[in-house]
């Protein structure tokens, strides 16, 4: 079963993916912000990370900075309710980008698609 | 009359001879500045100042030598290469006489990359206008963070580098696996051990010696264990103006050729590969970003060359494309330039049914391979349609689509593939 580590500073929005996802077979953790965030990833090792980009106290892109000098290739999501931080180049280091929307099936596709990516090593 | 089996060309190009200039006799360096070139006697200058400025004030601590890789120009490229004054060291390697083209150049470089031990090797392009020494660091800095190639990462006009947006970048990332932006870019930094990996590849011909070689050089280091990051260059790259009308079929041939003759030797690699991963990015919040400048495309001289190109390749298109896509095709020549749309579905379908042509030999490669240039006209016209009221953002956004819709059809390319 696939781990995802949700991060969002939105309780509903950590609810409402963790309903969503578990439905769908995967295991789901969540953070509240990214004070623990590399802390967490070494413990927990998750599959795919979904990452809110404007929380209160930390910013998704710099944290995605953070996160990809440490882990390469795993799998990030970046999770906005804006679309505009798509422009800054900071987000190309994530899988994908995804416009946060009632409707989740675009991040289940796109989080089926980062799960499921394979290169040989 | 001896023709040279595949085996004897590799064994001739695993060493290749060149003439070494070293007046200050360098023997040893952190850091190489190449320079390719041929016939730049009146660009050079500029990057070689612009190199030994970064060099200096970027690097004091580390070794230099920046060297300029020429093909025995006649125009004195070379002299003013020398004559340009600098505080890091200079030298020059010249390729045999007669054997012109920027892989040529590339190669006798890796060799003396090697030879001096660098750590970090960075390529500059010896026509690029607005260079700055910000660019040496963008290149060489991730070398010594662990990552073994730094591919370059420009704003461009929706316009510009129709060839990477709709052809090049879609096909590298399905095939590979990684994202570059700019597989192709002529600006690139790579490590020793980078180096002496190029030298080991036993695959390199003739359209590697010239145009192919950024695309080989990528392909090779992606695929290859070594972490790879895109440095953004803050500045999009502009060259001084030439004719590239001549070029530019050459150009193309040359790279696509590469970029099948890639597909057919590593094959293995590919087919393991299921959609993609991005690649890092270095140097955002350094330099500043500029507007690039506006291209103009020419839509009605666009279609005219596609509609004139595809008329005179029917009968290849019939012999090289699957039987669905090539009824699809005739209904896409069939639209108006009004209505024109060439779907990405399509054209990744025909690119794949290309590569299989390319690696079953159906038909003449050097014919198969001009025969594409009418159908990517074709895609740039849709292309240029499409995103007619687009911003640069929203032409990246549609890139990046296209490269997924690349990416799902890759099962049919996996299909037809033909097994060893």
């Amino acid at each position: 079963m696939a781990k995802i580590l949700i991060v969002d500073d939105e309780e509903g929005i950590r609810m409402l993916y963790s309903m969503e996802l578990q439905d769908e077979g995967y295991q789901v953790i969540t953070l509240p912000d990214g004070k623990d965030l590399l802390e967490v990833v070494d413990r927990e090792h998750p599959d795919c990370i979904v990452l809110d980009i404007k929380m209160r106290e930390y910013s998704g892109l710099d944290l995605l900075q953070r996160l990809r000098k440490k882990y390469y290739d795993l799998p990030v999501i970046l999770n906005s309710a804006y679309s505009s931080f798509k422009v800054d180049l900071k987000a190309v280091a994530a899988d994908y980008y995804v416009v946060k929307s009632s409707d989740l099936t675009e991040l289940k596709e796109k989080l089926k698609i980062a799960l499921e990516t394979k290169l040989p090593r | 009359m001896h023709v040279p089996s595949p085996q004897d060309q590799y064994s001739r190009h695993s060493v290749m001879k060149f003439t070494e200039c070293n007046p200050q006799s360098v023997n040893k360096a952190d850091i190489v500045v190449a320079i390719p070139s041929y016939k730049e006697a009146a660009s050079i200058s500029l990057p070689t100042k612009q190199a030994d400025i970064g060099l200096t004030k970027y690097y004091s601590h580390k070794s230099g030598v920046i060297i300029n890789c020429d093909n025995g120009s006649p125009d004195g490229t070379t002299q003013a290469f020398f004559d340009t004054e600098t505080k890091i060291p200079k030298m020059s390697l010249s390729t045999e006489t007669g054997l012109v083209g920027k892989g040529y150049n590339l190669r006798s470089l890796f060799q003396k990359a090697v030879e001096l031990s660098a750590k970090a090797v960075i390529v500059l392009d010896a026509d690029v206008k607005n260079i700055t020494p910000q660019w040496i660091r963008n290149l060489c800095e991730p070398l010594f963070d662990d990552y073994h190639f730094v591919a370059p990462l420009y704003v461009r006009h929706k316009y510009d580098g129709s060839f990477t947006n709709n052809l090049v970048y879609p096909m590298t990332r399905t095939l590979y696996g990684r994202r570059v932006r700019q597989p192709i870019g002529g600006e690139v930094g790579f490590s020793g051990e980078t180096a002496k990996l190029y030298l080991d590849c036993d695959y390199w011909d003739e359209n590697v010696g010239q145009f192919g070689i950024n695309l080989w050089m990528t392909t090779l280091a992606v695929k290859s264990p070594g972490a790879v990051i895109q440095s953004f260059m803050g500045r999009t790259k502009i060259h001084r103006v030439r004719d590239f009308s001549a070029d530019i079929a050459r150009m193309f041939s040359q790279v696509v050729a590469t970029l099948f003759e890639l597909m057919c030797r590593f094959e293995t690699y590919w087919k393991q590969v299921k959609w993609s991963r991005p690649t890092a990015v270095f140097g955002f919040g350094v330099g500043e970003v500029q507007v690039p400048p506006p291209v103009d495309i020419d839509a009605t001289a666009l279609s005219s060359a596609m509609r004139e190109g595809l008329q005179k390749n029917w009968d290849m298109y019939r012999q090289c494309v699957e039987e669905p896509n090539f009824n699809k095709l005739e209904e896409v020549a069939s639209l108006p330039d009004s209505d024109f749309e060439f779907p990405t579905n399509l054209w990744a379908r025909i690119l794949f049914d290309f590569g299989v042509a390319y690696r079953n030999s159906a038909v003449p490669r050097d014919a198969l391979v001009e025969s594409l240039i009418p159908l990517y006209y074709a895609k740039t016209l849709s292309f240029v349609l499409d995103t007619e009221a687009m911003n640069t953002q929203q032409v990246e956004e549609l890139v990046e689509d296209q490269c997924l819709q690349f990416e799902k059809a890759k099962p049919y390319l996996i299909e037809k593939w033909p097994t060893k």
